[in-house]
């Protein structure tokens, strides 16, 4: 899968790849054309490179970070050229134009980097002698023509012309048939290292991702994840940044959350507006960045790699499909149980599921949901209004409101009762009194009739 | 040599017909073979609709440009690659036409090229930028494309010359009264210095500045809306109009007792669509139009013949087109000879 492909995700991973400062548009293509990592080598190895970044981000003067920023720019997608170099095409003028530029600025890259002990971390290869090939006369620029020197001909040719502007549409054509000589001969000599120049491209590319990554690190104050060795995954003060820059606008802080989950399904109660939406949010949201590489939004965070990530949020219509919300919502967990069935390491986050329908059958749903994925090997956190027989399952509970306020603390609790704090909250939203005092007078009765 | 040291005082110009074949290609020309290439770096793109390889009214073929050796040109792929000079590539930008992406080269022998350039008013301003910082370039050139001002804009560029003929109109009198209402239009003068700094970043919208010196924004967005009232704006002195002003809305004013004192800001000429006969009667009756971004107009320039064969007098057309809008006025064909 392609971080492409999950961009539009409602964790909102979209807004973390807003906010990187990517200096290239081939970067950014690159980067959303990468496939989620799901080998523990690969996502080691990815963190390395960005822990690499990152120091150097923290050591280095902002201006020189600004210098490389600015040559990563220059930074041009010319994955035709190269195809067509790769294919023994002969290129055009603009084509060895856009070779030698690329050329040139990996070689500027790569020194850049040098002068700061950057050597092995992303490698470049070196095209020193494609820039000879396209800079006869060494002039270190990255500009490009069929110069003089390729040919005495083509030279003699030319000096003719400037003293003879009246013969030009002649001699033209006579140079252009000297000129494609040239530019096939220096195509033949470019060919073998097509390979070289397309793998000096990526290293750019991936060059300014984990340089974008690790400033966006520093910025929103993200974490190095541990790998989980044994499966269970935990954060201490999680935090979801684009949450938090939307309540900090509004004069606000987020609550950060830690949170521990493994084995046993995860059963997640709590009074509505507790933010139980948010948690599922931001695990579905951490997830994705740790099988993409990047940082974590917590203080601290051990995460277990899965093969596949499932964030079933159950207020999605599929006006497009004709499916009520309900029916998405039940051909989206349909999906994560197939999956459980294929030996895959799946981590599922399921918000409130069956909520659109009514109580008892919502509540026999869950219920049985839980039970059908106890025994499968996949992280499972789900929340909840519904009173339900956990099982097994871990209960946490959002903390809830107090004295006024909310605590969006979870806290572990021994069932999977649901608190009854609708009313109380409604009403502290000011809601209108003889609605909530008519719904008080209802529950009562109910409840002194049940106990009767 | 007329006005080729006034277009040296600025570092961009453009160069607008007012029709097709009123001599704009001429005058590019003419002003490209008299610039100091030695002392000064001179860039020259085009602004197409979407780079056209034709033009799109007349369908005839776009002409050549004679460029000298040692100026910088922007033009598409498609047109660089039927260049006929020898020319050093020194850019090739992400931004791609319908022609494919805008090149960027430095001419190492005169010779002629086809020139298209940036789409957009945006990304030639950009393309002008990334010249001026990364090149040095001093003056940059624009051929304007047909009846589209968006690149005589003072926002892209400083100076301007208009090129103006009997293809505009075959009746001088029609000819000269046409010419000098476009002509008053760049022409208008600038805002005073408080409503610049205050109304320069407004970009939509009508506002207006009470007599109090409090800025308001009026509920509508639009100077095209049918039903504006301009209510609690008695003895209001500026009344800014960020987007197109049109006949409808000058009318309105024009006719409103509350603001009869009002100055009427606009951005720029290129914003302002209304008919000589309604410009006219606003000004007789005392209203003032100012902008808050002008463009030097450098020259006139005309061409007396019509593509269908007619022809104006030359010496008559630039006399009484001199008269009428008080700036030289030049045949440069006939001057030629």
């Amino acid at each position: 899968m392609k971080l492409r492909n999950v961009i539009e995700s409602p964790c909102g991973i979209r807004y973390m790849l807003d906010q990187l400062e990517l200096q290239s548009g081939f970067a950014r293509r690159w980067l959303l054309d990468s496939s989620m990592m799901t080998d523990v080598d690969d996502i080691k190895a990815s963190y390395g490179v960005l822990q690499r970044f990152a120091d150097f981000v923290k050591r280095v003067e902002p201006l020189f970070i600004n210098t490389l920023n600015h040559k990563l720019c220059d930074l041009k997608d010319i994955r035709t050229t190269i195809k067509n170099l790769h294919n023994g095409a002969v290129l055009d003028d603009i084509e060895l134009f856009e070779v030698k530029h690329l050329a040139i600025l990996a070689s500027d890259v790569a020194k850049l980097l040098a002068q700061h002990g950057m050597v092995d971390v992303v490698e470049i290869p070196d095209l020193g002698e494609v820039i000879s090939i396209l800079d006869p006369d060494g002039m270190k620029i990255a500009t490009f023509y069929i110069y003089d020197s390729y040919c005495a001909q083509l030279k003699d040719l030319r000096a003719y012309m400037r003293q003879h502007p009246e013969q030009q549409d002649d001699l033209l054509l006579q140079a252009s048939v000297l000129e494609d000589g040239v530019r096939k001969d220096l195509s033949r000599q470019l060919h073998p290292f097509a390979t070289a120049i397309e793998q000096a491209q990526e290293a750019l590319a991936q060059i300014d991702v984990n340089l974008a990554k690790a400033i966006q690190m520093k910025q929103m104050g993200l974490t190095f994840p541990v790998l989980s060795q044994d499966g269970t995954t935990a954060y201490k003060a999680m935090f979801h940044p684009q949450v938090k820059e939307a309540l900090a606008t509004r004069g606000r802080e987020f609550q950060p959350v830690d949170i521990a989950f493994g084995g046993h399904p995860t059963l997640i109660t709590g009074a509505n507006m507790g933010g139980k939406t948010v948690v599922l949010k931001t695990l579905t949201l951490c997830q994705l960045l740790f099988q993409f590489g990047f940082g974590i939004p917590a203080a601290s965070a051990q995460i277990a790699v899965k093969d596949e990530i499932h964030f079933c949020i159950g207020d999605e219509q599929s006006v497009e499909k004709g499916l009520s919300s309900f029916a998405a919502e039940m051909k989206n967990i349909d999906a994560v149980i197939k999956a459980s069935r294929e030996n895959k390491k799946l981590l599922a986050l399921i918000d409130e599921p069956a909520r659109t329908t009514n109580p008892t059958e919502g509540a026999a749903l869950v219920t049985a949901l839980l039970q059908v994925l106890a025994g499968r090997d996949m992280n499972l956190v789900m929340t909840t209004h519904y009173d339900i027989e956990p099982g097994d399952a871990r209960c946490l509970r959002v903390k809830g409101f107090e004295n006024g306020t909310m605590d969006y603390q979870l806290v572990e609790v021994q069932d999977g009762e649901v608190p009854h704090e609708a009313l109380n909250i409604a009403q502290s939203l000011g809601i209108d009194n003889e609605w909530i005092t008519t719904a008080r007078t209802l529950l009562e009765d109910s409840l002194c009739k049940r106990a009767s | 040599m007329p006005f080729i040291n006034d277009i040296l005082r600025y570092d961009s110009l453009s160069i607008v017909g007012l029709e097709k074949n009123t001599g704009k290609t001429e005058c590019l020309k003419y002003v490209l073979e008299r610039l100091p290439v030695q002392t000064k770096r001179i860039a020259v793109t085009s602004i197409g609709i979407d780079g056209e390889t034709v033009d799109q009214v007349t369908r005839t073929q776009k002409p050549e440009i004679h460029l000298r050796e040692g100026m910088y040109f922007g033009t598409s792929e498609a047109h660089y690659r039927q260049r006929r000079l020898v020319s050093e590539l020194i850019d090739v930008s992400d931004e791609s036409t319908s022609l494919g992406r805008v090149v960027t080269a430095k001419a190492l022998t005169g010779g002629k090229i086809l020139l298209s350039g940036p789409s957009s008013a945006s990304s030639l301003r950009r393309w002008m930028n990334e010249m001026k910082q990364r090149f040095g370039i001093d003056l940059v050139i624009i051929d304007g494309a047909l009846s589209r001002m968006s690149s005589a804009s003072p926002a892209v560029s400083q100076s301007m010359i208009l090129a103006t003929g009997a293809a505009y109109s075959a009746s001088m009198s029609t000819l000269v009264s046409k010419t000098a209402h476009v002509v008053d239009l760049v022409n208008l003068d600038l805002t005073n210095e408080r409503n610049l700094q205050r109304l320069m970043p407004l970009d939509k919208g009508l506002w207006f500045i009470d007599k109090d010196g409090e800025l308001h924004s009026l509920d509508t967005m639009t100077s095209l809306s049918k039903d504006i009232h301009f209510q609690g704006m008695d003895g209001c002195e500026t009344l800014y109009v960020a987007g197109a002003l049109v006949d409808g809305f000058l009318e309105k004013v024009r006719k409103n007792k509350s603001l009869k004192q009002v100055e009427l800001v606009v951005r720029d000429f290129t914003k302002i669509f209304v008919t000589p006969q309604q410009f006219r009667l606003f000004i007789k009756k005392g209203g003032r139009i100012r902008v808050l971004q002008k463009s030097k107009l450098i020259a006139v320039t005309v061409n007396p013949t019509s593509p269908s064969g007619y022809v104006l007098d030359s010496d008559t057309l630039c006399a009484k087109l001199s008269e009428a809008i008080g700036l030289p006025v030049y045949d440069l064909i006939k001057n030629k000879q």
